[in-house]
């Protein structure tokens, strides 16, 4: 086995005996399933509890399916960004604070191993919380709204998770950078909403942009199509998480361990 | 044989000088007391030999290989191990070994072997969370240990732990001794006169004093005469150093040591001047200067 095999071993039983692998997927899942649930029980809730006059007629359109998923990936974009950054800010400087780093640096593991493993540990529990969680909406979906066609709502969930390993590498970036793990959290959150705001905002300049895997994906589910510039956003995305990927060994290899 | 040679090593932390341009060379198969004061760089330069920290400037010749990654021969004990605390003690062990290119076989078996011969056996299966300060030392051992490194390096291995888990660490190292050469810091000079072979003293980043243990000693050895007093008689102890013998008084409370360059007309002179002056004195005593004596001189100066 080598020693990033061991080191990925290591990230995976640390997150099954701390239950990350149990909590970050349910509260996907939470979040996936409420929004069906709500759509299709809004004209009850709002009727018992709206407090609307006598008489008043209702007419709520329900959503379509795939606008119940869109509306379940921007939840995802949100809540589920901030659960990520939350449970990942320590990944290293948590470790490096602990001295357990160091431990493992002494040993004859190359740098990049050790940030690799700790990134492929980080991406396996975010696409598994994705996919279970988004599957449970599309179920829900199907079963209270209407049904989307599946192929349609895996391609939409391979483009979003796009964004979300992008913000995941983003968050070891910085967790390899700084120490506390407040502002780790403060900068990847900041960072990360700045980028979505500034493309939504000057969206003519920001075709490359990460966060317009989120557009894309909503796309991919109302028409079945990709839009064009998808392939650049992709490549520009994949070039910066790879290049996040570098800086952080390199940064990782200047720190001082065991101090 | 020569195991290592350091040369020139610098460390240079912006402009602070940790390590001001060392040279020594450790022997293989000797037990090495790596001495000094508080921030005189002992921490860095074993970290800079172990390969954890990148030397400003210098080189290191582990057996004729130059700038390699030497983390393969080299088993470190820093000075606050740190461990993953969910782990149990063996799966610690079993996955450094393996880091260390074990395979899981062997590493297994070797983590038995290595909780046996530090006394761990019992919590083998128990978190490491749970372990008390003299067990994690101990652990923390068995880790440096676990691929059979050629040099073991231990970052004041004793310094935190209470006289019984530091007696029990002494005692291991004394076994350990046998079978690989250690390279180790402490400021408890007691231990390192009890179970190393040389010593190198460090001040202020660079090196006071190598060699071997006893002929450093030998070299360094001065007669001394320890003199205590029923209460404090300063005056007379600064008037001292009128007399041509007397090289150096050290004045602690009630207690003075006195470095003497004659002794046999020393402690005569001295004597009768206790005695015809009338001072109150309780005990007085010729002895050798020790390790401590050498250590306060160097980092004194």
């Amino acid at each position: 086995m080598t020693q990033w095999t061991v080191l990925y071993r290591k990230e995976m039983m640390e997150m099954v005996r701390n239950y990350k692998i149990l909590w970050i997927p349910i509260v996907f899942i939470l979040l996936g399933v409420m929004q069906p649930v709500s759509a299709y029980y809004m004209p009850e809730i709002l009727d018992t509890f709206g407090g609307l006059p006598e008489g008043t007629i209702l007419e709520m359109p329900t959503p379509t399916g795939a606008e119940v998923l869109m509306q379940v990936l921007s939840n995802y974009g949100m809540l589920g960004v901030l659960i990520l950054v939350l449970s990942a800010m320590g990944v290293v400087s948590s470790e490096r604070q602990s001295g357990v780093a160091g431990m493992v640096m002494i040993k004859p593991v190359p740098y990049s191993s050790y940030i690799l493993s700790k990134w492929a540990g980080l991406i396996t529990i975010t696409l598994i919380s994705l996919f279970i969680g988004y599957l449970a909406s599309w179920y829900y979906t199907s079963l209270l709204i209407e049904t989307v066609a599946f192929d349609r709502t895996l391609q939409s969930a391979v483009i979003y998770s796009i964004w979300l390993v992008f913000v995941i590498t983003l968050t070891l970036f910085f967790s390899t950078l700084m120490k506390g793990n407040g502002s780790i959290t403060f900068i990847t959150i900041l960072v990360v909403f700045a980028i979505s705001a500034i493309t939504t905002i000057l969206e003519k300049y920001m075709k490359w942009s990460p966060a317009t895997m989120t557009k894309h994906s909503g796309q991919v589910l109302l028409s079945r199509e990709l839009a064009t510039n998808f392939w650049l956003a992709f490549i520009i995305t994949m070039a910066i998480i790879i290049v996040l990927l570098l800086s952080s060994i390199q940064i990782f290899k200047q720190k001082e361990l065991l101090e | 044989m020569e195991l290592f040679k350091a040369s020139n090593l610098v460390k240079k932390y912006g402009k602070m000088n940790a390590v001001k341009g060392i040279s020594f060379h450790v022997e293989e198969g000797r037990c090495v007391a790596l001495l000094g004061p508080n921030g005189a760089g002992k921490t860095t330069t074993l970290k800079m030999l172990s390969g954890l920290l990148e030397p400003t400037s210098g080189t290191i010749d582990f057996k004729g290989e130059v700038g390699k990654d030497l983390r393969q021969f080299i088993g470190y004990l820093p000075q606050y191990p740190a461990f993953y605390n969910w782990m149990s003690g063996k799966e610690f062990l079993v996955f450094v070994g393996q880091l260390a290119k074990l395979k899981r076989k062997e590493a297994e078996k070797r983590s038995e072997e290595l909780l046996e011969r530090v006394g761990l056996m019992n919590a083998k299966k128990r978190k490491i969370g749970g372990f008390s300060g003299g067990m994690k030392q101990r652990l923390g051992l068995a880790q440096a240990l676990i691929h059979r490194p050629k040099l073991l390096i231990l970052d004041e291995p004793v310094s935190a732990l209470d006289p019984l888990g530091r007696r029990e660490v002494l005692n291991m190292m004394k076994e350990i001794k046998k079978e690989t050469t250690i390279l180790f810091s402490t400021h408890v000079l007691h231990d390192a006169e009890e179970i190393s072979d040389d010593i190198l003293i460090m001040h202020a980043g660079e090196i006071a004093i190598s060699g071997r243990l006893e002929s450093v000693m030998e070299e360094y050895r001065q007669p001394i005469l320890q003199i205590e007093f029923e209460s404090q008689v300063d005056d007379w102890l600064e008037s001292l150093v009128k007399f041509s013998f007397v090289s150096e008084v050290n004045i602690q409370g009630n207690k003075t040591s006195i470095v003497l360059r004659d002794i046999v007309n020393g402690k005569q002179t001295l004597l009768k001047e206790i005695v015809d002056k009338k001072l109150p004195i309780r005990k007085f005593e010729i002895s050798q200067t020790t390790l401590e004596d050498l250590f306060m001189k160097v980092v004194k100066a």
